[in-house]
């Protein structure tokens, strides 16, 4: 098989990676290694109406599981700091999806756009040639060869094809987050609508979430590093489950697990014929793990600029750079003030975080601006000028 | 490397191998043992401990 541009991995990144090539004019192959797209999801499924309106998505209410106006802060004994839209401009405020809709509806977005989809076909290797790539898939059991001028790489954090092309991917294991969760029934929740972020050594080195999907149905979930216990991420939720006041009355229906990869975006995301998308090129907000608008923003450049390559019929590396260039600016230099809140997040105790959100009760703004919230971190720990000051 | 029944395919463990050995497919785990050198990353990331060393 012969394609100008050969997607791998159909999750929200490579599905808009592919609509975005078929629309600027390059034929297009979209494959993945499972039998069913979207399914199982390996996330919390939050996103922003800001995020989705800037990428053109057009909404639909099969996925769409609830929407989202408020947050709710937990600290470690219980204390919490309610933030609404009145209060502060939440990046949080949006939707929860329902991943396994959303995901197959984007790549039927691809498909309407030109693309053919190639279902339960993994790629097992690749090679460079003089004018393009050999991609080894498997389709169910049979072994295959595609020529591709140009291969984007969506292929999660597992982000083997990044490696195979020669770019340094791989992450260490105190910058993987180690997730797990449980989608329950029977959640009680504080607030409508409200998500509720859990900190301290609930979960060392990450936050405890839940994320409400309308009436009693909530993901409720965490992220570990490794590197920071010796329990697994689902050992933790399910001592998080049996302790949270909300889960008490909670039952699951379904496990997720999975690696959420938070070092920042990648160095490197280009070489010669390849480009890497989404959770594979780092495109996941280190501070709170959320990548499905960003990964989605780095898919549609990368189709964009893989398109343009097509058009021009050079697939060199030289050619290519304009999309390591753009997804820097559109998505890398707002990662970097969030690695270092999240440096910070992480250095403070269970005691410190007790303080931090009784001084944030105390204070009383009418709204909350990140100046305000730096003085009342700074009120409770010095340190907090240290690593935020220059952030604001 | 041993795989466990209640492995869930995630690729956790693939995203922080050094060596890029782990082949996650839909319902198996492929190690290239002759790659792998026992450094145990994936065993320790694995956030439902469905990995075990081989010993011997």
């Amino acid at each position: 098989m012969e394609t100008d541009v050969l997607v791998i991995g159909a999750g929200p990144a490579g599905s808009m990676a592919a609509k975005h090539a078929a629309l600027n004019g390059a034929k297009v192959l979209l494959i993945d290694r499972k039998s069913e797209i979207g399914s199982p999801k390996r996330c919390a499924e939050g996103v922003s109406k800001d995020g989705l309106k800037r990428l053109e998505v057009t909404l639909d209410p099969r996925w769409i599981a609830t929407e989202i106006n408020k947050v709710r802060l937990v600290a470690p004994n219980g204390t919490d700091v309610l933030l609404d839209e009145d209060k502060v401009k939440l990046s949080e405020v949006g939707y929860v999806l329902e991943r396994k809709v959303f995901d197959k509806h984007m790549a039927m977005d691809a498909a309407r756009a030109g693309a053919q989809i190639m279902v339960k076909t993994l790629a097992t290797g690749m090679k460079k040639e003089k004018d393009g790539i050999i991609v080894h898939v498997e389709h169910m059991g049979n072994p295959m060869e595609i020529k591709a001028k140009i291969v984007i790489g969506a292929d999660g954090p597992e982000s083997r094809v990044g490696r195979w092309a020669g770019l340094k991917t791989n992450l260490k294991p105190g910058n993987m987050e180690s997730c797990a969760q449980f989608e329950m029934v029977g959640v009680t929740l504080e607030q409508p609508n409200c998500l509720e972020l859990i900190f301290g050594s609930v979960a060392p080195g990450g936050y405890a979430w839940i994320f409400p999907k309308g009436d009693d149905i909530a993901n409720v979930g965490l992220g570990v590093l490794s590197t920071e216990t010796d329990k697994t991420a689902y050992q933790h939720l399910l001592d998080f489950v049996a302790t949270y006041p909300g889960t008490q009355k909670a039952q699951p229906v379904e496990l997720n697990v999975g690696g959420d990869p938070v070092a920042g975006l990648h160095k490197e995301l280009v070489t010669d014929n390849v480009l890497i998308t989404g959770d594979a090129a780092g495109m996941v907000n280190p501070l709170d793990g959320g990548g499905i608008i960003s990964g989605m923003t780095g898919g549609r450049i990368a189709g964009e600029v893989a398109a343009k390559a097509i058009s021009e019929g050079d697939f060199s590396k030289n050619n290519l750079k304009d999309y390591q260039k753009r997804c820097q600016k559109e998505i890398g230099d707002s990662f970097k003030k969030y690695l270092k809140a999240k440096d910070y997040l992480l250095s403070l105790s269970d005691d410190e975080l007790n303080s931090i959100a009784d001084a944030f009760n105390e204070s009383d703004f009418d709204r909350i601006s990140p100046t305000d919230l730096l003085k009342v971190l700074i009120k409770v720990s010095p340190k907090a000028m240290l690593k935020l000051g220059k952030l604001f | 490397m041993i795989v466990k029944e209640w492995c869930m395919y995630c690729g956790e463990c693939a995203g922080v191998c050094p060596r890029n050995c782990i082949q996650v497919r839909e319902l198996t785990l492929e190690f290239d043992e002759e790659k792998c050198n026992n450094c145990n990353i994936c065993v320790k990331s694995c956030p439902v401990n469905a990995l075990e060393e081989e010993v011997g």
